[in-house]
């Protein structure tokens, strides 16, 4: 695989996000980052392997999604009665007690973010591995920059760890297949996410189209 | 003597948003990807601001309102989100009951704060220092999303504590409050642009702290 290749037309630029201080932006060696002069905020990285690991990270994460969503998440035995969670029924559990707003969030937040995230990783970056441009990748990896910030997958295992303390009073909760699944897919959507620089996929994108 | 670094926006050239790519902002649209280009976020402070007295707005029924009702061999409990990490803190949980203050009362509380600071220094009315705002604007970007949590433990003891008489738990208004509170906050994180604090050092002509302590 090509490491990151730059497009061509003289000499490349970047400009900190945070204190919009120019740089001329030189190749990195693979495993390093660039880091603004005057304010340490770091403007790009050269990630090892990118699209290969960000292609294959998403993929794990997409088989992971069937996992999460074949299998029950916990099971709880409470008054002789046995109830198992998936991420599904939380949301449909929301919705059937007419908070449909709070439903939708979390079926956004957990199961439809991370599924874009992954699918449009894919569709962008596996072409890219052999040098071209999916048709329509463009938009593609514009909704990956939008719905980045809202996967919240981590977040809500922050919530079934809480909710599970506040059971262990009432009731006996065990963690089904579907939880286990759910935390490696939190692992394989941060180093598929943060597998490839922004910047590279996007020179990446702009060679492929020339 | 001062550190000079060149800026993008003193030599007409904006970074897209969307792509990072460094363009000159007279184009109009970023050459590679079609976003459209700005020297800095448009209308940031004021975007910021608003986002930020609705979501301070919707703060007060979000943690006066119960999250959750909890009915209990016919015994009706409201639960807010203070009454909530109380009642971990009571058990002995103190962890958890660490963990949710921080998530659900300290983060939504030190987000406002935060950027109401960083708004203010930017439009000039406070002192910029962005060393200490930089690690402010850092923290609202990233912990914002970690509030989120007492949402999805409402949406799983919903979804799990249907045990007919004996225990069942229901939605309280508060939760859809708290949500929005989160929503909102984190909308208004990402429509703060930090640059503006730069642009106010510069007219200030504060020297800006160097971030590197081996650098001469």
């Amino acid at each position: 695989m090509v490491p990151w290749p730059r497009p061509p037309g003289g000499p490349q630029q970047a400009a900190c996000h945070f204190c919009d201080t120019l740089h001329e932006a030189l190749p990195l060696p693979e495993g390093t980052a660039a880091r603004c002069s005057c304010c340490a905020a770091v403007l790009y990285q050269n990630r090892p392997a990118s699209l290969a690991r960000a292609t294959a990270f998403s993929l794990t994460g997409l088989i992971l999604m069937v996992i999460v969503h074949w299998f029950p998440f916990l099971t709880m035995d409470a008054a002789s009665l046995r109830t198992t969670l998936d991420l599904v029924s939380a949301a449909r559990a929301l919705v059937g007690q007419g908070s449909w707003i709070l439903g939708c969030a979390v079926v956004l937040f957990t199961i439809l973010t991370p599924l874009i995230l992954a699918c449009g990783l894919i569709y962008v970056c596996a072409p890219l591995l052999f040098g071209r441009a999916a048709p329509g990748s463009w938009i593609v990896a514009k909704w990956l920059n939008k719905a980045e910030p809202w996967n919240m997958i981590e977040v809500f295992l922050l919530g079934v760890l809480v909710s599970l303390l506040k059971l262990n009073m009432v009731a006996d909760v065990h963690f089904g297949m579907g939880f286990w699944a759910f935390a490696a897919l939190m692992l394989c959507m941060a180093a598929a996410v943060s597998g490839i620089d922004r910047n590279e996929l996007w020179d990446r994108l702009e060679l492929a189209r020339l | 003597m001062r550190r000079q670094f060149p800026r993008a926006a003193n030599l007409g050239l904006a970074a897209c948003h969307t792509c990072g790519k460094v363009a000159a902002e007279s184009l109009g649209d970023c050459p590679r990807c079609g976003s459209s280009l700005h020297l800095r976020k448009p209308n940031s402070i004021q975007r910021t601001v608003a986002l930020m007295l609705a979501a301070g707005v919707l703060y007060i029924p979000a943690n006066v309102l119960p999250i959750m009702t909890v009915v209990e061999l016919g015994e009706v409990t409201e639960n807010t989100i203070i009454g909530g990490m109380i009642s971990f803190w009571k058990t002995g949980a103190y962890p958890i009951a660490i963990v949710i203050f921080t998530a659900s009362i300290l983060i939504p509380l030190l987000k406002i704060v935060a950027l109401t600071w960083l708004c203010l220094a930017a439009s000039g009315k406070l002192h910029p220092s962005p060393g200490m705002l930089a690690k402010i604007y850092w923290f609202t970007e990233l912990l914002g999303r970690w509030s989120m949590v007492d949402i999805f433990v409402v949406g799983i003891l919903v979804a799990l504590v249907q045990l007919g008489n004996y225990m069942s738990i229901t939605v309280g208004p508060g939760a859809l409050a708290f949500a929005g509170v989160v929503v909102l906050t984190m909308f208004a994180a990402m429509s703060f642009d930090p640059r503006l604090l730069w642009d106010r050092l510069e007219a200030l002509e504060i020297e800006p702290p160097s971030p590197y302590p081996e650098d001469p």
